[in-house]
């Protein structure tokens, strides 16, 4: 699904933010990544959403090499891909409602799918009263949940979140979280910037962890405690 | 609210873009410059139409015609008299009736003479003290194949004297005065369109550059090109189209204000505003080929922009 060897990125003609990073992420896994501020976690998630290409090394998308890709080749491959962007970057004069409906619109979908997904998706996380709301008007946390259903409502192939719970209280990330365990389960795979240790441990997922540009991987610490939890 | 409600786009759908663009600055200057544009293009188009019209009308049927002077002087200088002027006529006359291609040819008399003198000179005149030259008014049957030259040569040598007059170079003349103007119009109608796609292609430029962020987000969720251009391409054609058929509209309006003008003024040294229902169609397209163009001109402007993202 994903795959990185020996990739470095710099921007302009700074120091390399990434250097040397190696990993294979398999179709239908649940990663965290984690590491201080400033470590490149927010780097990271744009060469994988295709934001930018690595400055050396590969960087291989759903079994593609991005390195030679056209920007018309690589439209496609975006659309398999939702993002929470760190910032949110929902469009400011558009409503809750078509802010969560651009996906579905720029893939072309038919309009009365759109409605119905949309406002469904919406209600789910709590934001059915705000269909029309522009973000302006609504509170961080309430953005947050915006941002997360724009990224998930098209089921994309790699949902990539950077800090996706960090307006959110413990209740509704939990939930969100949740919903990201179900799209999991149904083939996503998933990765979240996240430095929330709780969340970390409850769910128990793999980490990868960046620190001064590079990256290890730590296996599921917990997977037992996890198992447990599923049986009961 | 109920405002915001209409422009943004609810959950009943009408949304109209992704981008803010109908309500950016600058909006109603591009909406100005295209009415300005569509007026001139109006009057350059109307002044191209009715220069054809009015040399189809001072031209038609002339080449098919011939004055023959003959002069009350003859080629010593002397005076000549009436009955000398109009023997040399007669003998003009035969030569011209025996030639197969003249059609009529007929000699003005004194009644046609002083008609055509009249604007010039005024009515009450009589030339009976006045030695007169004789016209032939001549028609062919066939201008274009007969032998002018010979024709010419035919009479001279008969009546050395003689000018004939066969509308050639004073119609060429202002032939081709006719066409250096529609020449003119026709730049004139360039130059107002490559402004106009400039001044489009400018404002296009400068709104990537307020969305620049709003572009690549919708790039990052795969949005290719074409659903990134068609936005913009809506934007300017229907921008295009009001600015356009308001600036026409003005213009036909300018146009019947001229028309009235020079009538009241009688005067015919105005041509008239001579437009058939091609031109009046001509006109009235106007506005959906601004649109076009600036549409076109859109596409073209963020396509190429585009290829500078990642
Ligand atoms: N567009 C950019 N241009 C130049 N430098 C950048 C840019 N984006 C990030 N950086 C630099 O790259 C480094 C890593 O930034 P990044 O945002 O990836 O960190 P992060 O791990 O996401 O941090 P945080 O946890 O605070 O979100 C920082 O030193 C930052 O200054
Ligand atoms: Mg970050």
């Amino acid at each position: 699904m994903i795959r990185f060897e020996h990739a470095g990125l710099r921007y302009g003609i700074g120091p390399e933010i990434l250097s040397d990073i190696s990993f294979t992420l398999d179709p239908g896994s649940f990663h965290f990544l984690t590491g201080p501020s400033g470590a490149g976690k927010t780097s990271l998630l744009s060469l994988m959403y295709l934001g930018r290409k690595p400055t050396r090394g590969l960087v291989s998308m759903f079994g593609q090499n991005i390195n030679g890709m056209t920007r018309s080749q690589l439209a496609p491959l975006r659309q398999r891909i939702g993002v929470v962007f760190q910032d949110f970057r929902l469009l400011q004069h558009l409503s809750a409602f078509d802010n969560v409906a651009l996906p579905l619109r720029i893939q072309g979908r038919p309009e009365k799918e759109v409605r119905n997904n949309v406002q469904e998706l919406l209600e789910w996380v709590g934001l059915g009263d705000q269909l029309r709301a522009l973000p302006s008007t609504m509170s961080g946390g309430q953005q947050q949940r915006v941002a997360i259903a724009r990224a998930v409502i098209t089921r994309p192939r790699l949902l990539l979140a950077d800090e996706p719970t960090g307006n959110l209280d413990d209740e509704i990330g939990y939930r969100l979280l949740n919903l990201f365990d179900q799209l999991n389960r149904m083939g996503t795979t998933i990765v979240i910037a996240t430095h929330n240790q709780r969340l970390m441990e409850r769910f128990g997922h793999p980490r990868l962890v960046l620190d001064k540009g590079n990256l290890q991987v730590q296996p599921q610490v917990n997977w037992l405690r996890r198992k447990i939890e599923g049986i009961f | 609210m109920a405002r915001v409600e209409k422009t943004v786009g609810t959950s009943q759908g009408k949304r109209l873009y992704d981008l803010p663009l109908n309500r950016d600055e600058g909006t109603g200057f591009l909406i100005l410059l295209i009415a300005l544009m569509s007026l001139l293009a109006v009057l350059a188009i109307a002044a191209s139409f009715t220069l054809s019209a009015m040399t189809e009308r001072w031209t038609s049927g002339l080449e098919n015609r011939i004055t023959i002077e003959i002069p009350a002087e003859g080629t010593d200088g002397r005076i000549l008299g009436r009955d000398e002027v109009t023997a040399l006529s007669d003998r003009a006359l035969q030569i011209l009736k025996s030639t197969p291609s003249v059609h009529t040819a007929h000699m003005l008399d004194e009644s046609e003479l002083t008609a055509l003198v009249k604007p010039w000179l005024g009515s009450g005149l009589s030339f009976s003290g006045i030695p007169l030259p004789s016209l032939i008014a001549v028609t062919l049957s066939d201008a274009e194949n007969t032998d002018m030259r010979a024709l010419e040569e035919k009479i001279i040598s008969a009546i050395p004297q003689a000018r004939i007059d066969t509308h050639e170079t004073w119609l060429n003349d202002l032939l081709r005065f006719t066409k250096s103007l529609r020449l003119v119009s026709a730049i004139l109608l360039v130059v107002i369109g490559i402004t106009t796609a400039t001044a489009v292609a400018g404002a296009i430029r400068s709104r990537m550059a307020v969305h620049a962020e709003e572009i690549s987000l919708l790039h990052l969720m795969g949005a290719s090109d074409n659903y990134i251009s068609r936005q913009f391409q809506h934007n300017a054609f229907v921008l295009a189209l009001r600015g356009s058929a308001t600036g026409t509209a003005a213009g036909i309006l300018t146009l019947l204000l001229i028309g009235w003008i020079s009538g009241q003024m009688g005067a015919n040294l105005l041509p008239e505003f001579h437009l058939g229902i091609a031109n009046m169609l001509a006109i009235a397209a106007l506005p959906f080929l601004a649109a076009a163009l600036a549409a076109l001109t859109s596409r073209q402007t963020v396509h190429r922009a585009l290829k500078d993202m990642p």
